[in-house]
Order: C-alpha cells, then structure tokens, then sequence
C-alpha cells in the first residue's frame, strides 16, 4: 500500500468522525412539551414572547437572572428563566429561540437568539410611520 | 385613473433599470461570443473574441452605471425608491451612506458584481491567449450576478430582487392607502440604516470582503479553462498570484470582520463561529491549500488533479456560502444571514450550474491529466505541502458540515439543531487542526523538494525547537495555560514563528523580497498564537457581587458574568475599581461613562482610563449596544452595556434621606462586642474610645469626643473598619458619620449612655433602588495585539510574495 492510500484513508475516518460529533453534539429542535417529557435534556425552543405577562428582571437584585414566558409553535406557555442580563429590546423581538433544559416545569435557558423585526418582512405602513415621528 | 404624484424622480429609476436590462444582455451576448471565440483556431482577434470583448466593456460600464444611480439615489433621500426608504433616512450621516449601499442583498451583489468587471478588465489585458476561455467563465457569472437584480416576472417566476423599484410599487405597500396620495413623499423619512452597520468597520469590510469573493473567481475561471481546453500545464502559473491575492484580500476580509465585531458588536470576541463568519472562512482555508498544492505542481508536476479541485472548490464554497447567507435558511441559527429575497431558487441554480460543469469537465478529463502521483517520499517538502493542503481541507469540511446543519435538515428532514455549545465543538476540532498546520509551517520550508536528509533538517530546526520550547515553559506558568491542547498550540504557533524568522535568515541570508512566504508564514503563526492567548486567557473580570448567593440557584447558575452598577457607586472589579459616573446623550447614541481606577501604594485611588461604551436608540430595528474598550500593547480591557433603562430615572436625591443616596436601614443601641445587621453586612462595634484626634476632627479640648471603631464584613467576606465619632462642639451635637464608600454602609454615632456605656447607632445603606444604574460586562483579552500584528505581517508577506511570483513569470515569458 502506497502512503497516499494510508493518507486518503486517514482523511475518511477523520470526516467520519468529525460528521459523527457533530450528529452528537447537535442538540435538537422540540416543542415545550417534549422538553418537559426528557427533563435535562438540552433542547432549542422557538416560540413567541408573550407580552401580557411580561418580563421579570431585577437587576438590583440580580443582574443575571430574568424571567418570562413563552410560548412555543404549538402555542403551549412555559416559563422561561434565562441566566443572563435582560437582553436589550427583549420586548420588540418576533420570535425567539431559547436554548437549555426544562427542569421541575420551567425553562433553564442558557442562550437565547432573538429574531428582531425583519428588514424585510416588515409590512409597516411607510405614511404611517412617517406620521408617527412627526407627533 | 393616475395618480399625479408629487415630488418624485422617477429619471434615475428608468435609467437605472435600462443599465441592469443592458448589463444582462450584455453579459449575455460576451459569454455567448467567447464561448465561440474559444473555439476558433486563432484564438485573437477573431470576431467573435472582438464581440465578446466589446460586450464585456458595455456590461462593465453597464454594471458601474447601476452603481452610480443607486449612490445618486442615496445621496439624494429619494424615498420613493423602496431601496433607499429601507436603508437610509435624512439623519444618516453622509459617511455611512456607502453602507447603505450594501446593506442590502441586491446592493450587496451589485458590489460583488462591480469587483468581476473590475478584474474582468484586468484579464482582458494581462491573459493573452486564455482571454476567451477564462472570460467565457467570467461572462456566465456576471449573467448569473446581473439576473439577479433584474426584478422582472418571467411568466409567474419573479427573477431577482429590482433596487430601483419604487416604494409604491413594491408588492407588500401596493394596497396601502398612502399610495393613493400624491403628496406622500413631503413627510416621507426613510428607515434608517442598522445602527450595527454604523461604523466604520463597515464602510470597509463589506468592500474588501467581496472583492476577495470576486477574487476566487479568478483561478477557477483559469481552472475552467485549462480543464475545457487540456492547457493542463499552462494554467497553473497565471492563476497562482491571483490566488494569492485571493488569500491576501479574502484573509483581510474575514480577520477585517472579526474586527468589526470585537469593536462594535457586543459579543465580547472577534470570533464566535457564527455560520456567517465559517462561511467566509471556509473558502479561505481551501483556497490556501489550493495556492500550496499549485506550488507543488509548478515545482514538481505532480498533483495537478488536487489543485484543479480545490480551486474549483474554492469558488463553490463561495457561491455555497452565499447561498447559505442569502436564502434565509440560516434563519433560526445565526443573527446575522439575510432573510430570504425569494431568490433562494436562483441561488441554487447559480450554485448547481457550476457544480455540473465543473464535474463534468473534471471527469472528462481525469485521464488527461497526468494521474496525481503524489511524492512518496516523506522526506520530501511536496509532501508535507500535501499534507497540509489535506489538513486545511479537512478542517474546512468539518466546519463546513456543522455550519450545513440546516441544509442537511431540508434534505433529509431532520431536526438538528446546531450545537448548544458551539463554541467548544468547534474549537475541539479545530484546536488540534491547527496545532497540526502551525507545525507543518514550521518545518515544512526545511525540507528540500524531492528528497532531503532528515537528520540534517532535524538539525537546523534545533535552534527553532529550543526557543519555542522555552517561550512555551514561560508561558505556561505566567499566563497559567493548563491545558494540553492550549499549550500544544502555544508551542506549535511559536515554533512556527522561530523557524521562519530562522528560515529568512538562514536560508534566504535575510532577502526580504524572497521571503513573502516566510513572512506570511510568521503572520499566520502570531493569528494564531493571539488567538489562542487571547481567547484561550480571557478573562471575565465583572463578577456578579449582588447580595445573593448564585450557587443557591443551582449550579447552571455559575456564569454570572454581568454586574450592576449604580450611578456613583464604587465596584471592584479585578485589579481595577469602576465607578459609573453618568451618561451623555448625543443624538442616537447613549455613551455611559464609566470609570476605571487602580489603587496606589498609599491607598488611594487614581484615575487610570475612561470607557464609554454606547447604547444607540433605533425605535424601529432595536437599540444596540456598542462596546468600548482600552487598549494596551500587552491586554485591551473591554466593556460593554447588556442593560440599560433608556429613560434615566430621576436623579436621585428626592426620595432619600441625604444628598449621597443613604437611606437609614436601621438602628440599635449596642455595647461592646453586639452585632447589628445590614442588609449585605455585619458589623461588630469593636471598641469605644476617647482619645479622638482634635486636630483632624477640628474641635478643640473643651468639647467632648468619643469615637467608636466598627468591623464592618461584607458577603464576600471582604472586612473593613469604620470610625464614627460622637461630638459635642460648645452647646452642639454634632457627630461625624464614617462612610464606607465601597460597601454602601454609612454608621452614625447618635448618642451614648454613660449609665451602662452603651452607645446608640444608626446604620444606613446605599439605596440603589432608584437609583440610575447600567449592567455590564467586562473582558480583559490579554495580548491580542498579537493577533492584529500578525494579520498586518501576512498581509505583507503575501504582497511580497505576489511581486516576487509576477516578477518570475515576467522572466519566463521573456
């Protein structure tokens, strides 16, 4: 056997190995329900902030803690608390994905993507938010 | 019934549009005329070479024509051009005008578009006979890039994204009653540009960025070429500077990036992985081992199959990448990819196209090219080049497949999600890949092609091995790099530095204009090993110091890495005590002064640097916080601001009891040895004394003193002393109250019983509940100067080797 063939060889397993830790390090898309089914498996929720119950955050108390609530693609509402500071602009973001475990009925986060308002798929009124700026 | 409508310039639209409909056909027209004119006996100065000549100039000049409209429109605040509406407003200053033009996506191509006429131009004069090959090349991809902004309906498909297409006729405002007003436009402001591409960074990476994307076209057309017409052999040399240019501007490009979001993103790094980042940086690493296996072939003839493939690669990275970035399929996994233009199909098709004829070609011609008989000689330099090359790509299809994940749940309709812990999966793949690439470059230029004597190689390395063996010992315990990978690669990199600064010296006599490679090579090793001190060493320096203890949250609870701090209120943080002083409010930007002190030997404090890290308001995109950070030549100290009210409150002072924001918390009466406790205290009155010092205290012998020391222990454990002192001045009670600034505890001594000798005591505290306050973070990044430093000396090491390269085949044509 040529060198080159160990070399190719070699190559493949590394690939193989490195598609493998990836499969296995990926963590997985879930619903709130699924997550509360495997408590302390990590999971990424997509969901929707709900705005009537607001966002709790007391920074004199604890810089690194907020709590709120969200509710994912099969409209179920958990409580999230996410270890970090409130991120900013927590309120205006359309969707977003939370990234942790679920643990006795709430949502550890340790990660939170936010997706703002689209630049694009912003179907807001031009006249009207001209308008708004001049009162 | 039509509308008048008052106030628009429509000019500069019709115009616009007539140059995109001109610079497709002409596109069109040159990649259908070089096709023929690759196919006659006399390659120059055929007709069909003329036409397609012709048309590649009319597209050229077409494609700068958009250019300059779109500018004329910006710069003019034409809102009733739903680009211009989307990007800019009448507040943008002029200097970020530019990046509106490329904020979004068909900006963005148009420049990707400009940089491939520009070179394109460059071809035409310098390819001599592979003009019409290599421009056919380039011809389809300016049809594919200009279809892209056509913006027209071919029976129901909508082809490209229009920049010049009027607000009123964009399809999602079409049905809005403001259309139906003339005068819409008097009170119409546009958007505004994304606070985040305001900055400087990003009048100058976007542009560097595209014209190192344009610059992979290159070799690949010269790749495509020499494949279509079996030039084999001549191929290689005209494309191997400019894939060097590829690898200077693109390298610049990225590290450029990672500037932009260590300066003004808030995600406290340069690198993060995002898949935005990994899709610039893939093409980059191929591209690298491409440019090294080109070498092998000019030097020894062998491999030649591996280099057309990695530099077909190359460019179909970039096109994959885009695709990645631009059609919205990133969507939940990265903050920063485009959402979807509805031209995801275009992409692909774009992507697939050259997939197709590129393998083809491949497959054609995979006996024509002499079989890729690689050296087997492990003593030989092309070898370790190979290996390298391999390594790269290896590494890049390890990135690249945990990037695709997305991709990979579209075909196979999984539910992967990326990695929670991105950052450690990559690093654990990529740390031993670059332990490996940094020793190869260390070693590999020692090595004589063909065959070399291992002993006497191993010899002159030696001096290399010993320096960075001894720099590594030194580091590893000031720095404290426990761990083996780290400190593997603190070797390897530092090695990698040695020998080549060795090799300059040695083997060059220290010819600097022979030495790009060497210099590159140096550069390459110092981005790494700041790198590796700087992330690997960075250190978290604002702690959480609230009153409650974190660990009984649980342990997910331990990365408490933002703290608060009230408005003149005094933290420690690290060597360095901060002090928030206020804020200044100029426009849309929200600088918070923060102040950072040192203790001196005496005790005091003194003022070492000022940080203003800001927050800018944008009511409809979000605010964005923006870091500051000082630098030093050995460590920058980064900060910025997670949370901030953005209305201050009022200042305080109404709702306490004195000007200093004390609140009293409690009080007692106490005898020696009694505890009284504060809400982050405890504090032990210690002992009562009369010997008060009159001079310090401005009272003289007929009035009465007592001063009382306190121990003061906060919930750090941290114990501080307090002396207040109870004074009567004539007639007068007037005590002196001791602050201890620090912990925001005050003690007042109010009176003493000399019956049983116990004293009455008010204890108050900071009150920071309404007080103005901001969460931050803070990051020291020791040594990342190392890292830039190194990125300037590759630059010039490639520059170097670029002239040294045109200059040889100068000679060789002469």
């Amino acid at each position: 056997m040529k060198k080159i063939h160990i070399i190719i060889l070699v190559v493949i397993a590394i690939s193989i190995a490195a598609i493998m830790s990836t499969v296995a390090d990926s963590s997985t898309y879930a619903t709130f329900n699924v997550a509360v089914a495997n408590e302390g498996d990590e999971y990424h929720v997509v969901g929707k902030f709900v705005k009537d119950k607001g966002i709790e955050y007391n920074p004199q108390q604890n810089a690194n803690r907020c709590v709120f609530y969200l509710k994912d693609n099969e409209n179920k509402e958990l409580k999230v608390i996410y270890n970090g500071a409130k991120p900013q602009d927590f309120e205006m973001s359309e969707q977003i994905v939370v990234t942790g475990k679920a643990e006795d009925g709430v949502f550890i986060a340790d990660k939170i993507l936010m997706k703002c308002p689209s630049k694009y798929n912003n179907t807001s009124d031009p006249s009207k938010t001209s308008t708004s700026k001049a009162s | 019934m039509d509308i008048q409508y008052l106030g628009e310039h429509l000019l500069p639209g019709q115009l616009g549009n007539l140059f995109l409909v001109l610079s497709f056909t002409a596109a069109l027209l040159s990649s259908i005329a070089y096709f023929f004119a690759s196919n006659q006996n006399q390659l120059e100065n055929n007709s069909w070479h003329k036409i397609g000549r012709a048309a590649f100039y009319i597209h050229g000049f077409s494609v700068i024509a958009v250019m300059v409209t779109l500018f004329y429109i910006i710069f003019n605040h034409y809102f009733e051009y739903q680009y211009v509406w989307q990007h800019s407003s009448k507040s943008l200053p002029v200097r970020y005008m530019m990046s509106c033009f490329w904020e979004g996506q068909e900006g963005s191509f148009l420049l990707w578009s400009i940089w491939h006429v520009v070179l394109g131009f460059i071809l035409i004069k310098k390819t001599g006979k592979f003009e019409a090959p290599v421009m056919t090349i380039f011809s389809t991809v300016q049809v594919f890039l200009s279809s892209m902004l056509l913006g027209i309906y071919i029976f129901d498909y909508h082809l490209g994204s229009n920049p010049f297409i009027l607000l009123r006729e964009h399809p999602e405002f079409m049905e809005l009653p403001f259309v139906k007003v003339p005068e819409y436009l008097t009170n119409l402001d546009g958007r505004g540009l994304n606070p985040l591409l305001q900055n400087y960074w990003m009048t100058i990476h976007p542009p560097i960025l595209f014209l190192g994307f344009a610059s992979t076209l290159v070799p690949f057309a010269y790749a495509l070429a020499g494949l279509w017409k079996k030039q084999h052999a001549e191929w290689v040399a005209p494309a191997l500077p400019w894939t060097y240019f590829g690898v200077m501007i693109l390298g610049t490009g990225i590290l450029m990036g990672g500037a932009w979001a260590y300066e003004s993103l808030s995600f406290g790094g340069f690198w993060a992985w995002d898949p935005v980042e990994n899709a610039s940086l893939v093409p980059w690493l191929v591209m690298v081992g491409g440019a090294h296996v080109m070498l092998i072939y000019k030097s020894r003839k062998q491999s030649l199959f591996t280099a057309y493939v990695l530099m077909i690669l190359t460019f179909i990275l970039i096109l994959y990448s885009t695709f990645l970035t631009r059609s919205g399929i990133l969507g939940n996994t990265s903050v920063h990819a485009f959402t979807d233009l509805g031209m995801s199909g275009q992409l692909l098709v774009y992507l697939l196209f050259y997939v197709f004829i590129a393998a083809v070609l491949l497959i054609i011609n995979y006996k024509s090219i002499n079989a890729d008989n690689v050296e087997d000689n492990s003593t030989s330099r092309e070898f370790w080049m190979f290996i390298g090359a391999l390594v790269l790509l290896v590494s890049a299809f390890q990135i690249t497949f945990t990037t695709s994940i997305p991709v990979i749940n579209k075909l196979f309709g999984s539910n992967l999600a990326p990695p929670t812990k991105a950052v450690e999966h990559y690093n654990s793949w990529q740390i031993p890949f670059a332990i490996i690439v940094a020793l190869l470059m260390a070693i590999t230029q020692f090595f004589k092609y063909k065959q070399s004597d291992l002993k006497t190689t191993l010899k002159k390395l030696m001096v290399s091995i010993i320096i960075a063996a001894v720099a590594t010992t030194i580091a590893v315990f000031t720095l404290e790099i426990y761990n083996g990978f780290l400190i593997a690669l603190f070797f390897t990199s530092f090695f990698a530095i040695t020998s080549n600064i060795d090799y300059i010296f040695k083997v060059l006599n220290g010819e600097i204009r022979k030495a790009g490679a060497s210099i590159a090579h140096i550069g390459f090793g110092m981005i790494l090993l700041g790198a590796l001190i700087a992330t690997g060493k960075s250190r978290v320096i604002s702690q959480n110091t609230s009153g409650i203890d974190i660990s009984k949250l649980g342990k997910e609870f331990n990365n408490m890495e933002n703290i608060m701090l009230a408005k003149h209120d005094t933290l420690q943080m690290g060597e360095y005590f901060l002090s928030y002083k206020g804020r200044r409010i100029e426009g849309v930007n929200h600088y918070f002064d923060i102040e950072y002190f040192k203790r001196n030997e005496k005790g005091k404090y003194d003022l070492v640097f000022t940080l203003s890290p800001i927050v800018q308001t944008n009511p409809r995109m979000g605010n964005s916080a923006e870091p500051d950070t000082k630098h030093y030549w050995y460590k920058d100290v980064y900060t910025h601001i997670t949370y901030a009210e953005m209305e201050p409150p009022e200042e305080a002072g109404h709702n306490h009891d004195d000007e200093n924001g004390y609140k009293k918390y409690a009080s007692a009466t106490m005898a020696i040895g009694d505890t009284i406790f504060g809400s982050k205290s405890l504090i032990v009155l210690e002992n009562i004394y009369k010997e008060v010092d009159s001079l310090k205290h401005h009272f003289n012998g007929n009035d009465i003193a007592v001063g009382a020391t306190f121990k003061i222990i906060d919930i750090h454990n941290k114990t501080t002393f307090a002396k207040p002192i109870y004074l009567i001045k004539g007639n007068m009670v007037s005590p002196i109250d001791a602050e201890v600034e620090s912990m925001g505890v005050k003690l007042s001594f109010k009176n003493i019983h000399p019956d049983n000798g116990k004293i009455d005591i008010d204890l108050s505290e900071k009150d920071t509940g309404s007080q103005e306050f901001i969460i931050l973070k803070a990051i020291v990044f020791p040594f990342i100067n190392i890292l830039w430093l190194g990125c300037i000396i590759m630059i010039i090491g490639t520059v170097l080797a670029i002239r040294e390269r045109l200059k040889k085949s100068r000679l060789n044509i002469a």
